[in-house]
């Protein structure tokens, strides 16, 4: 059996757990290959990984992938994997979460996180709803389209998350689809580098809720919108303003260096409460 | 023709000492496959076609280029293409069969 299966089996618990309960078409199975291939280019040991996830579609990862594996309450992924990151801070920890788990439930989590710069890789699959419970709208779904919530439009804007997790004071963010796999492998392995609160949101597609309650079609015609509905940073300055409208940007958003990792500042905080020095 | 190497690497003629295997470089594996039809409609040499049991079948196999772009989009982890990274066949080849 295994030898007819790509190399990507060895990550994954394919004996008990599989075929997974995605949706054919579904865009999670795309993103979990790449965090493999990602973590397979960074040589990591598997016993010193820890996958942390919510509720939802998206997290139902832990179960499938062969790490140390935390599935959490509902958008606590990012409480849970602190804990964890302060207790043991030689533990390499990635968040794994859906739209609605990181931004509206977790979304307190999501930007605290950011500002304490704590060290974990953040992905967040973007599908535009709340895919488990029946496609019901979330902070992403874009103004106008039809959900099981939203029958006539949903009308408030969603949320950027790349622009939310600049302005908290993440240090690497960046924006990928499951269409461009090449590229997504390589911003998630930028963002498993990083020493800091790094977030990686990855469009994926719905076919089920959402791009059936929109008319969008199958899993191979909502693949092809995400391939004609974003553009490169390069191909975005080029483009004029107004060929830009309704066109999504990937790429590397924020690659910056001069902040300080928390469990770094908590380490030297400690060794200066036993020494008896006064903060003060 | 001299035995000496020449000073410039000439990619086809490195390729052309290593022949492709003449078997299957494609392979599906229907237990997983839940025929999303993503791999057929992506493949730029029309490799893989779907079958009459809604499963992608490889049809072509000859055309294959290797571009992996088929096992990479597979949600379901049930494309894989032989010889896809040399690290990839180290770890096949350790044996981590039997353990899990």
């Amino acid at each position: 059996m295994a030898a007819h299966l790509p190399y990507e089996y060895i990550y994954l618990r394919y004996k008990k757990k599989f075929p997974h309960v995605w949706c054919p078409g579904c865009g999670i199975g795309i993103v979990m290959g790449s965090i493999i291939r990602a973590v397979d280019t960074m040589n990591w040991d598997m016993n010193d990984i820890l996958l942390v996830s919510g509720i939802g579609c998206t997290s139902r990862m832990p179960v499938y992938l062969d790490f140390n594996t935390l599935h959490t309450t509902h958008g606590r992924a990012l409480a849970f994997g602190t804990g964890a990151k302060l207790a043991n801070p030689a533990l390499k920890v990635i968040a794994v979460m859906g739209d609605g788990d990181a931004l509206a439930i977790g979304g307190n989590h999501l930007i605290h996180s950011a500002r304490r710069n704590i060290e974990i890789t953040t992905i967040i699959v973007n599908n535009n709803n709340y895919g488990m419970t029946g496609g019901q709208f979330s902070p992403t779904t874009p103004p106008g389209t039809f959900t099981a919530t939203t029958p006539y439009g949903m009308m408030e804007p969603g949320f950027d998350i790349c622009s939310l997790a600049q302005g908290a004071g993440a240090v690497y963010v960046a924006r990928g689809t499951v269409y461009h796999v090449m590229e997504l492998d390589k911003l998630i392995a930028g963002a498993l580098e990083k020493p800091g609160f790094s977030v990686v949101e990855v469009l994926a597609p719905c076919p089920t809720n959402f791009g059936r309650a929109n008319r969008l079609g199958d899993a191979v015609k909502m693949m092809e919108s995400l391939r004609d509905g974003t553009i490169t940073q390069v191909q975005a300055e080029k483009l004029p303003p107004e060929e830009r409208v309704g066109k999504t940007v990937r790429g590397v958003f924020l690659d910056r260096e001069d902040s300080e990792g928390y469990t770094a500042r908590y380490a030297r905080l400690c060794e200066q409460a036993a020494g008896g020095v006064s903060g003060k | 023709m001299s035995d000496k190497p020449e000073a410039g690497r000439n990619a086809k003629q490195e390729k052309a000492q290593f022949p492709e295997p003449e078997t299957t470089s494609v392979h599906i594996f229907p237990e997983w496959c839940k025929g999303c039809g993503i791999c057929v409609a992506f493949c730029p040499k029309q490799v893989l076609e779907m079958g009459k049991d809604q499963k992608a079948h490889v049809a072509h196999p000859e055309k294959c280029i290797r571009c992996y772009l088929c096992a990479r989009r597979c949600p379901d982890f049930a494309v894989s293409v032989y010889g896809h990274t040399r690290k990839a066949e180290e770890k096949r080849n350790e044996g981590t069969d039997g353990e899990k």
